[in-house]
C-alpha cells in the first residue's frame, strides 16, 4: 500500500511482550498466538485510521517520520511496562525437546515455525491472488478516485491492510518468542532486516518477499559461517547493489 | 535571532551553573554541526537520506584511526581529517544513491550507511569492533588550554573545548549558509522543486546533487570528528540508522530549509535527550510524541512558528 | 538553429510511440506540429531536448549529432522548451525562477538581467511571491519566460496558449511573433487559429506517423490531414 512504516519492528515487539504478558498470566501460548496478533492489528488499525491517515499525501518521508517518532514510544512504553530487562519463555508443552534427522539435529518449535511460516505464506498468496487484494491497493495507490468509483471503500481497506500488516508482524513476535530473547530493543534487527528483505524481493510483491527472506537468511547464515567480519556488511551491499541495479527488486512486479 | 543565540552561546561559560550544562551545550552544538549538514541535503536538496551517519562515524573513527600521528599536527589536523574522510566515503556512496529519488534515495542511503556500520561492528581487527576506539585526545591547542582555565577553573577541560565546539559550529553555519546562499544553493533549490526544468535550463543536475551529496557528508564528518575528540572514543552506535534517525528528527522537529531551524532543533533534541533523562527514563517517549505531534502538525517545525504569516509555503 | 530529426523511432512496450518519424525545420522557420491527443508530439519533444532516448533514429542540431547528449548539454548548445504542464520551481519567487534561468546552467554572472525578463513577461508586480501562488495566465508566461531567458536559438513550445483567456492568449501570441528570427521556433499547439497565425510550415503527426508536412495551404487541403481531422468521431 505504498507505506512506509518504521514501526512494524515495534509491532513484532509488541507481539513477543504480547506472549510474555499471557504465557506469564495464564501459561497458555496457544491462547497468546490468538491474542497476540489480534491486540497488535487492533493497534496498528488504530494508527492507521487516526494518524497515518493524514499522511498519504506528504509522501513517504513523512510517513518514515512518524514511524520513527513511535518506534521511540513503544520501546519507552515497553520499557515502562516491562522494565529493562530481557525475558524468555519456554516453547509449549508438546514442542520443546528435539529430535534427529539424518545425524542433524531439530527442536520440535523449529518444525513448528517452519509450518506456520508456510501457512501464512500461503494464505498470503491466495487472498493475494484470489481476492485481488493486491491489485485493488496497488491501483488504490495510484488512483484514489478509481477505485472509490468501482464501489470499494479505499478506506477501509486501507485500515484493514495496515492492521492485517501489523497482526501478523505482532504474529511473527508470538511465534519467535520461545527462541528469542524479549527485550525493548528488540524490534530494530528485526526491523531493518524485514526493509532488507522487502527491498531485495521488490516493493509491492508477496512472492518478492518471500524469496528475498530465503535469500537474505542463506546469505547471512553462509556469510556468519564463511566470513564472519563481513556477514552484516554484505547483507547491506547485497540490498544496496539490488537498489542500484535493480530498483523494483529481484523479482519485483514487471511495468 | 542568530545574534541572540549566538551572544547567548558566547556568553554561557560566563553565567552556567555548572559543568554539566557546558557539557550539555557541547554535545548540542555537534548535533547543530551534524542536523545542519542533513539540511543542505534533505531541505535544501530535496534529498531524504536516511544514512546520514555513515559519515558523522567516518569522521569521528578517522580521529580514531590517525590519531597516533594526527596528535602532533594539532587540532585543525583532527578536523580536516574528520572531514576528508567524510568526502572519501560520500563519493562513491553519493555516486550510486544520487541516482535515485525519493524512499529509494532513502533507502539506499539507509542500506550504505548500515553497511558501514556492519564493517565497523563486526570488522574488529580493523575497527575495534563494538568496542570501537578510544583515547583519542581532545586536541585543544595549549594556550587555549590556559586561557580557558584561568578564566572558567571551574568548568575544567569542559571549558576550553567549549570553546572549540562553538568555534567550530559557528563556521559551520557561516560556511553552509554561504553555500545556500550562493547561486549553487539556488541551483539545488531548483533541483528540489523541479529537476526536470533544471536539465532542461541546462543544469547537470546529477553532478550539483553529488556535489550537494559530498559537501553535507564533509559537514557531518567535521561533526564526527569534533565529537570523538570530546569524548575520546568512536564507536559503532556513531554510525548506527538511529544516529541517522535522531539527526532527521533534529532537522525536522527545528525545521528544514532553515540551517537556524536545524540547530534549534539540536538543541531541542539534546535537551531532550540529556537532560530530560536525568528526571525521567522516559526522555523517548517525549521525544517520540513531541515528533509525532510535529510530523502531524507542525510540518515546517519549530522555526515555522516564528515566520508564520511570512510567506504561505 | 537548424534542427533535424531523422528517422525517430520511440516505444513504449507494445505501443510504437513514434514510427520513424523526420522533422527538418530550417534555422529562424516557425514550424508547427500538430495531430490529436496520443499522436506523439510531445514524445518527440522529449527526443529532441534529450529526456527520451529514441530507439532508433537520430537529433541534429545545426549539424551536429546529439543523439547521446545528455538533456543539459543539449540546452547549453542553445535549445530551449516549454511545457506543456507549467514547470516551475513552486516554492521559489519569481524572480528566483527566473534567475535560475538567466544563468543557464552556470553559477556565474548574468543575474542582472533578471528586472527586465520580469518586464518581458509582465511580471514585475509579482516579482517577489512564490511562484506557486501565481494565477494560471500568470504562471503560462512565466513558464514561456523561463525558456526565453536562457536565450535559445531553438525553441520547443509544448501547448503554451492552454487554457488561457483570450486577452491572454493575445498577449502571448504578440510575444511569440516578437521573437527574432534567430530563434528557430517550433509549437505544438490545439488552437488552430494559434498555430495558422504564427506557422510558416505545418508537420501532422498521427498515432507515431508523420502524415503530412507542409506549408499551412498544402496542409489544409490534405485529404489524409482531414481524415485525421474532420473524418473521425
Amino acid at each position: 500500500m505504498d507505506v512506509l512504516n518504521l514501526a512494524h519492528g515495534s509491532f513484532y515487539m509488541l507481539g513477543a511482550y504480547a506472549a510474555f504478558a499471557v504465557v506469564s498470566k495464564t501459561g497458555n501460548f496457544w491462547l497468546a498466538l490468538l491474542l497476540g496478533p489480534l491486540s497488535v492489528g487492533l493497534i496498528g488499525g488504530l494508527m492507521e485510521l487516526l494518524l497515518f491517515r493524514r499522511l498519504y499525501q506528504r509522501g513517504h518521508l513523512a510517513q518514515v517520520l512518524l514511524s520513527f517518532g513511535f518506534t521511540l514510544v513503544f520501546v519507552d512504553l515497553v520499557r515502562s511496562g516491562f522494565g529493562p530487562r530481557t525475558y524468555g519463555i519456554a516453547p509449549p508443552p508438546g514442542l520443546g525437546g528435539a529430535f534427529h534427522v539424518a545425524g542433524a539435529s531439530f527442536t520440535k518449535y523449529d518444525v513448528f515455525i517452519l509450518g506456520v511460516s508456510v501457512l501464512v505464506a500461503l494464505v498470503l498468496l491466495v487472498a493475494w491472488r484470489l481476492l485481488k487484494v493486491g491489485a485493488v491497493l496497488r491501483a488504490g495507490v495510484s488512483d484514489k478516485e478509481m477505485v472509490g468509483l468501482l464501489g470499494i471503500d479505499l478506506g477501509l481497506v486501507f485500515t484493514l491492510t495496515f492492521a492485517f500488516g501489523a497482526a501478523l508482524a505482532g504474529l511473527g513476535g508470538v511465534v519467535a518468542a520461545p527462541f528469542v530473547a524479549i527485550y525493548p530493543a528488540m524490534d530494530d534487527n528485526v526491523l531493518i532486516l524485514a526493509l532488507v528483505v522487502v527491498v531485495l524481493g521488490g516493493l509491492g510483491s508477496i512472492e518478492g518477499a518471500l524469496a528475498g527472506s530465503l535469500l537474505i537468511g542463506l546469505a547471512f547464515s553462509f556469510g556468519t559461517f564463511y566470513l564472519q567480519e563481513f556477514s552484516i556488511a554484505i547483507v547491506f551491499a547485497l540490498m544496496a547493489a539490488v537498489l542500484v541495479l535493480r530498483p523494483r527488486g529481484l523479482f519485483g512486479i514487471r511495468q | 535571532m542568530p545574534a541572540v543565540l549566538l551572544a547567548v552561546l558566547i556568553s554561557l561559560p560566563f553565567w552556567t551553573p555548572s559543568r554539566y550544562w557546558v557539557s550539555v551545550a557541547i554535545q548540542a552544538l555537534i548535533l547543530a554541526v551534524f542536523a545542519m549538514s542533513l539540511d543542505l541535503l534533505l531541505g535544501f536538496g530535496g534529498m531524504p537520506s536516511f544514512g546520514h551517519a555513515a559519515f558523522y562515524g567516518m569522521g569521528a573513527y578517522a580521529c580514531g584511526k590517525l590519531f597516533p600521528q594526527l596528535t602532533g599536527a594539532g587540532l585543525l589536523a583532527f578536523l580536516v581529517a574528520g572531514m576528508a574522510a567524510g568526502v572519501i566515503a560520500a563519493l562513491p556512496i553519493g555516486a550510486l544513491a544520487v541516482r535515485a529519488r525519493g524512499i529509494y534515495f532513502l533507502m539506499l542511503t539507509l542500506a550504505f550507511a548500515q553497511m558501514v556500520w556492519g564493517l565497523a561492528f563486526q570488522w574488529t581487527s580493523f575497527t575495534g569492533g563494538t568496542e570501537g576506539m578510544s583515547g583519542i585526545p581532545q586536541a585543544v591547542p595549549d594556550w587555549l588550554q590556559e586561557q580557558g582555565q584561568n578564566l572558567w577553573p571551574a568548568l575544567r577541560t569542559a571549558g576550553p573545548f567549549y570553546v572549540v565546539a562553538l568555534t567550530v559550529a559557528v563556521l559551520a553555519f557561516a560556511g553552509l549558509t554561504a553555500i545556500t546562499r550562493s547561486p549553487f544553493g539556488r541551483a539545488l533549490e531548483g533541483i528540489r522543486e523541479n529537476e526536470g526544468r533544471m536539465r532542461a535550463l541546462g543544469y547537470p543536475t546529477y553532478r550539483y546533487r553529488l556535489a550537494a551529496f559530498v559537501i553535507a557528508a564533509a559537514f557531518a564528518g567535521l561533526a564526527g570528528a569534533t565529537t570523538a575528540l570530546y569524548n575520546g572514543y568512536a564507536n559503532p552506535s556513531q554510525l548506527y540508522w538511529h544516529t541517522s534517525g535522531l539527526v532527521l528528527i533534529a532537522v525536522i522537529v527545528g525545521g528544514t530549509r532553515s540551517l537556524l531551524g536545524a540547530v534549534l532543533g539540536a538543541f531541542f533534541v539534546t535537551i531532550v535527550q540529556l537532560v530530560i533523562s536525568s528526571y525521567t527514563e522516559h526522555w523517548q517517549l517525549l521525544l517520540g510524541a513531541v515528533f509525532i505531534a510535529v510530523v502531524l502538525f507542525l510540518p515546517g517545525g519549530f522555526i515555522s512558528l516564528g515566520r508564520l504569516g511570512w510567506l504561505k509555503r | 538553429m537548424r534542427l533535424e530529426a531523422q528517422e525517430i523511432s520511440v516505444r513504449f512496450g507494445a505501443l510504437a510511440a513514434l514510427a520513424s518519424v523526420s522533422l527538418d525545420v530550417q534555422s529562424g522557420e516557425r514550424r508547427a506540429l500538430i495531430g490529436p491527443n496520443g499522436a506523439g508530439k510531445t514524445t518527440l519533444f522529449n527526443v529532441i531536448a534529450g529526456e527520451l532516448r529514441p530507439a532508433a533514429g537520430s537529433v541534429l542540431l545545426d549539424g551536429r549529432d546529439v543523439t547521446s547528449l545528455p538533456t543539459w548539454r543539449r540546452a547549453r548548445l542553445s535549445l530551449g522548451r516549454t511545457f506543456q504542464r507549467s514547470a516551475l520551481f513552486p516554492r521559489l519567487s519569481v524572480g528566483e525562477n527566473l534567475e535560475l534561468a538567466v544563468r543557464r546552467g552556470a553559477l556565474v554572472g548574468r543575474r542582472r538581467a533578471v528586472p527586465e525578463r520580469l518586464e518581458a513577461a509582465g511580471l514585475s508586480a509579482v516579482a517577489e511571491r512564490p511562484a506557486s501562488s501565481l494565477g494560471h495566465g500568470e504562471q503560462r508566461a512565466l513558464e514561456i519566460e523561463l525558456a526565453l531567458a536562457c536565450e535559445p536559438r531553438l525553441l520547443l513550445l509544448d501547448e503554451p496558449m492552454a487554457g488561457l483567456s483570450g486577452a491572454e492568449r493575445q498577449a502571448a501570441l504578440e510575444r511569440l511573433r516578437n521573437l527574432p528570427r534567430s530563434v528557430t521556433l517550433v509549437i505544438v499547439e490545439h488552437d488552430i487559429d494559434a498555430v495558422f497565425a504564427i506557422a510558416e510550415r505545418i508537420t501532422v503527426l498521427d498515432h507515431g506517423v508523420k502524415i503530412a508536412d507542409g506549408t499551412p495551404a498544402e496542409v489544409r487541403a490534405d485529404p489524409r490531414v482531414q481524415e485525421v481531422y474532420l473524418g473521425r468521431p
